[in-house]
């Protein structure tokens, strides 16, 4: 088997047993690897409730892990989400998922419960579990510091995850978390603290020539690519690059979506980031990218998304502050968006967002579950609905928004509602055509033409975290260079359509699961604020709501190009019966 | 979305890619829609439900050059390797489909070809394009493919003279056709007459339309910048300069703003050629028959083989210098920017042409008029030359 190892291996916690098992060939050629295998192994427990013994928590390679395909270094970790309920898998990229597949696996699949905090220690030469008691209520960072070696990383979970906070994440030892959905807190819940990870065993490759072609074709066409590659895109400026573009597109969400510019953006713009910090390239191991950055010192500076919600999203324009949040959820092991949006919600429920002083402060209560924060980590939804202000959480299925407010991209809107895990902008990713014209301008006031464009993107970023590489490439590449390269790869020929196909089977089982777990038509939808309040209009740019009847037509055309009833449901309801 | 095929469907015939009768364009919202000859629609629609794209085109060629190129391949061959980098890009390969006389294409064989490349030429019908996304992206992989063929036919014609039956007949119709010399008719310049941001995005807005109206750049390619101050002001990326009303972007020479980050792959050259040569305004098409002369050399017993790319001379073809360098990143805006000032003009191996103008549009939009039909001349010289070898 060229590209893959074949095989899993199967901790349960409970028992202490870790063994071996081979995963039939079918189902890496169908489903690739990453969250498409992780899916594929939840078919028998995804009904289990996310906090469950026995819901599996896997973390997933991909066939192009441990070769040379630009950004490929990563993998999926998929479970069930406390948060929102739904099927959920998160990519990070790394080097813990490249030492992950140099142990000589595809996938790690952890089960039951540890009667005692342990870690798990895992080499080519098989996997070991240790006592933890003594890292347990220990920040992320101080847990990295104590167990990780030059040969080795770690994925662990800081008090967030301990404590069940419902977006905890999984942090890594270089910079990367598994976010949003709380599988830190499924990890935690498994009194799992950190696992430790090293190895160097390759996958063969069939066919090196064409994988270097392919290698070639990709790396021309990121350097096409002004977003990728310009003098002011990612890996210049990371992804806070887009904070002067939301602005002026004028849809930065402010003050939890009630305006859609914030005056002060330009204090943590970018440019000002990378003045006030001299930041540095930084970024996952094998991409060619580098968009994370971080101070001279190491520390890792915020992403887009998160300095517009401690920024924007509750009013605070003091870019230090911003910073300082960052630093302090990842040390708590705590996604910033929800941590952010929930933060705004609650400002908005006692009439007063929060300072930049009070933030951090917050943060660690919410970490902790302490005072306010025990209501704070249950995430925006719970906490406005247990006020009797549902209306107030800015979320879809119980995750929150990002930075991208749906008044101004109408392909966003529907995105949010049809990704089955909830409020999420990287399922489809339309602002990749709507805001930054690739592969090819839409227009981001218009629903015409978005249901299907946003099927199609959603499988094939069902496959991109499948194989397992990042979505910002295909800012510049596209699933032909990616056929090419995993067919060099595996020695399987796949061409883009393959793999689109492949999205689509992906797409529609984790759709599957969560309609057999009691979503519905209802759930696709958005707060009701975007379809009766107006964003901030001006300089000659309208933001109206969205107009719901039209919105409703929309998502009604997705479900007919899906297969699915009008409704949303599966017209064969043995449909997963039929698949590999 | 109807509307959107209409649209495209005009550009594609106003391109003179195809002819309008002859235009198929499909495209899938919940339904199917099209606009064109009935039987070229239900070609297209048999191929377009086997894939997971939006919209197809499919339209013979204006110009015989796909069928020449199929007909002039090896046995055996069934695509080719665009010669042009822009192309080769982003496309890759190119493949082709022979018919025999009569022969019907089969759907299930151009959708078993278009799963994997964005377009396919077939023998006796034309060029079938998809568009993942939109109508647009299907006109452009046309566009594209078309560029592809014209270039790389014309740069075989130079090298192996004629080789099938009334050949030359087709030849002579192709040059009446398309090989003819751009005039500066109908195109005026505003210039110093420019004052104020409205005043620069009408002006970059109307000389983009003309670049399109001459056939100097194919619509979605080429980009355009004006220089005030310490911005420039620049077309977007995947912008089609015959439509930049709303596609422009102002950027700051200090990067204190980086909402330009959806300007074209193209700002570090212009930023480049501006900060050396101070002048006001570039251009940047890529006009086909400079294109095919960037790419002739007589250097022997050379050891660089990519040469698009890592050529490191200067070579001078008439007032125009040629160097090499790749898009955006790739190496383009370093080699350009310091040859281009003397003349005001540089071509890029395999790529096209760059102009600059110190006041305005006028010395930019000429020098690249001048070039295309200096290049023009210049290859029907080489083909007549080429063609006497054979007598």
């Amino acid at each position: 088997m060229n590209g893959w190892h074949g095989r899993l291996l199967h901790v349960d916690l409970s028992s202490g047993v870790c063994r071996y098992e081979a995963i039939p060939a079918s189902w890496l050629q169908s489903y690739l690897g990453g969250r498409g295998l992780g899916v594929r192994l939840l078919r028998e427990t995804y009904h289990l409730d996310p906090f469950a013994p026995e819901m599996p928590l896997v973390f997933a390679c991909g066939p192009l892990g441990g070769t040379s395909a630009p950004t490929s270094s990563r993998l999926a970790v998929v479970s069930r989400s406390p948060l929102t309920g739904t099927i959920y898998d998160c990519s990070a990229g790394g080097r813990f998922a490249h030492r992950l597949k140099g142990a000589g696996i595809d996938a790690l699949v952890i089960t039951g419960q540890s009667a005692q905090p342990t870690l798990l220690r895992l080499s080519p030469a098989g996997a070991t579990l240790e006592p933890a008691q003594k890292l347990w209520g220990e920040r992320f960072h101080a847990t990295a510091a104590a167990l990780q070696s030059a040969s080795e990383s770690v994925a662990a979970i800081g008090p967030a995850g301990e404590r069940g906070v419902l977006f905890a994440n999984i942090m890594m030892g270089e910079g990367n978390s598994v976010g949003r959905g709380g599988l830190g807190a499924v990890m935690g819940n498994k009194r799992l603290k950190a696992i430790v990870v090293s190895g160097d065993q390759r996958p063969t490759i069939a066919d090196p020539e064409r994988l270097q072609k392919g290698r070639q074709d990709m790396m021309r066409l990121f350097k096409a690519s002004p977003i990728l590659f310009g003098q002011l895109g990612i890996a210049e400026y990371g992804t806070p690059t887009l904070v002067d573009l939301m602005t002026q597109r004028r849809m930065a969400p402010t003050e939890n979506f009630r305006r859609t510019v914030f005056e002060a953006a330009a204090n943590y713009s970018g440019p000002a980031i990378r003045k006030a910090y001299q930041s540095k390239k930084d970024g996952c191991f094998g991409c060619p990218i580098q968009c994370k950055k971080s101070t001279p010192q190491g520390e890792h500076l915020p992403e887009y998304e998160t300095v517009s919600h401690f920024g924007a999203l509750n009013g605070i324009a003091d870019l230090h502050s911003i910073v300082k949040s960052n630093t302090l959820c990842n040390d708590l092991g705590m996604d910033t968006i929800s941590a952010a949006a929930t933060l705004s919600a609650w400002g908005e429920l006692r009439g007063r967002f929060p300072s930049a002083d009070e933030v951090q402060k917050l943060l660690l209560a919410m970490a902790l579950r302490q005072g306010e924060g025990e209501s704070l980590a249950l995430g925006s939804q719970r906490l406005t609905r247990a006020a009797g202000r549902p209306e107030f959480s800015m979320s879809v299925k119980g995750l929150e928004l990002p930075a991208y407010d749906p008044r101004g991209a109408y392909g966003m809107a529907l995105a949010y509602c049809t990704s089955n895990r909830g409020g999420c902008h990287l399922r489809a990713y339309p602002i990749s055509h709507e805001i930054l014209r690739k592969p090819v301008p839409t227009d981001r006031f218009s629903f015409a033409g978005k249901a299907r464009i946003i099927k199609i993107a959603e499988d094939t970023n069902a496959t991109i975290d499948s194989l397992v590489a990042c979505k910002f490439s295909f800012l510049g590449a596209s699933l032909e260079e990616y056929g090419t390269i995993l067919s060099g790869v595996t020695g399987h020929d796949y061409s883009p359509q393959d793999l689109k196909e492949i999205g689509e089977r992906i797409y529609l089982t984790e759709r599957y699961y969560n309609l057999a777990n009691g979503f519905s038509e209802k759930d696709d939808t958005l707060p009701p604020r975007f379809f009766s309040e107006a964003g901030s209009s001006g300089e000659g740019i309208d933001v109206p709501p969205i107009d719901q009847a039209r919105f409703n037509e929309e998502r009604r055309k997705y479900y007919r190009i899906r297969g699915l009833t009008d409704d949303g449901s599966f017209k064969d309801p043995a449909w997963l019966g039929g698949q590999p | 979305m109807i509307r959107q095929l209409a649209k495209y469907k005009g550009k594609l015939a106003a391109d003179g890619c195809a002819v309008s009768e002859r235009i198929a364009f499909l495209a899938r919202d919940d339904e199917l829609l099209s606009d064109g000859p009935q039987e070229l629609v239900q070609l297209g629609a048999a191929i377009l439900e086997q894939l997971s794209a939006v919209s197809l085109v499919l339209a013979p060629l204006a110009l015989p050059v796909g069928d020449l190129l199929i007909r002039r391949a090896p046995v055996g061959e069934s695509s080719f390797v665009p010669r042009d980098t822009e192309t080769r890009t982003f496309l890759h390969d190119i493949p082709f489909v022979r018919l025999e006389k009569g022969e019907s294409p089969d759907p299930a064989a151009l959708a078993q070809l278009l799963r994997r490349r964005k377009g396919v030429i077939v023998e006796g019908v034309g060029i079938v394009a998809i568009g993942a996304f939109t109508p647009e992206q299907a006109y452009i992989h046309y566009c594209s493919v078309f560029h592809a063929a014209l270039v790389k036919y014309l740069l075989d014609l130079l090298h192996d003279g004629f080789s099938l039956a009334g050949e030359d007949e087709a030849f002579a119709a192709l040059r009446d056709a398309w090989l003819q010399p751009v005039t500066l008719e109908g195109v005026t310049f505003a210039d110093k007459g420019v004052a104020g941001r409205e005043a620069i995005y009408a002006e970059i807005a109307r000389v983009g339309r003309y670049t399109v109206e001459k056939g100097l750049v194919d619509s979605a390619f080429g980009n355009i910048s004006w220089r005030e101050g310490e911005t420039i002001y620049i077309s977007q990326t995947g912008a089609h300069l015959d439509e930049l009303e709303g596609y422009i972007d102002p950027v700051p020479s200090d990067n204190s703003s980086t909402a330009g980050v959806t300007a074209s792959s193209e700002l570090l050259a212009h930023r480049r050629i501006f900060e050396e040569t101070g002048a006001r305004t570039i251009l940047h098409g890529h006009p086909k028959l400079a294109v095919v002369i960037s790419m002739l050399c007589e250097k022997s017993d050379c050891s660089v083989s990519d040469c698009w790319r890592n050529c490191p001379q200067v070579r001078q073809l008439e007032v125009t210098p040629i160097v090499a360098g790749e898009i955006g990143a790739g190496g383009l805006a370093e080699k350009v920017a310091p040859v281009i000032g003397e003349r005001g003009r540089a071509l890029v191996f395999g790529h096209g042409v760059f102009t600059l103008g110190r006041d305005g549009f006028a010395e930019a939009f000429n020098a690249l008029v001048e070039v295309e039909n200096w290049c023009r001349a210049e290859y029907l010289r080489r083909l007549e030359k080429r063609l006497q070898k054979d007598v």
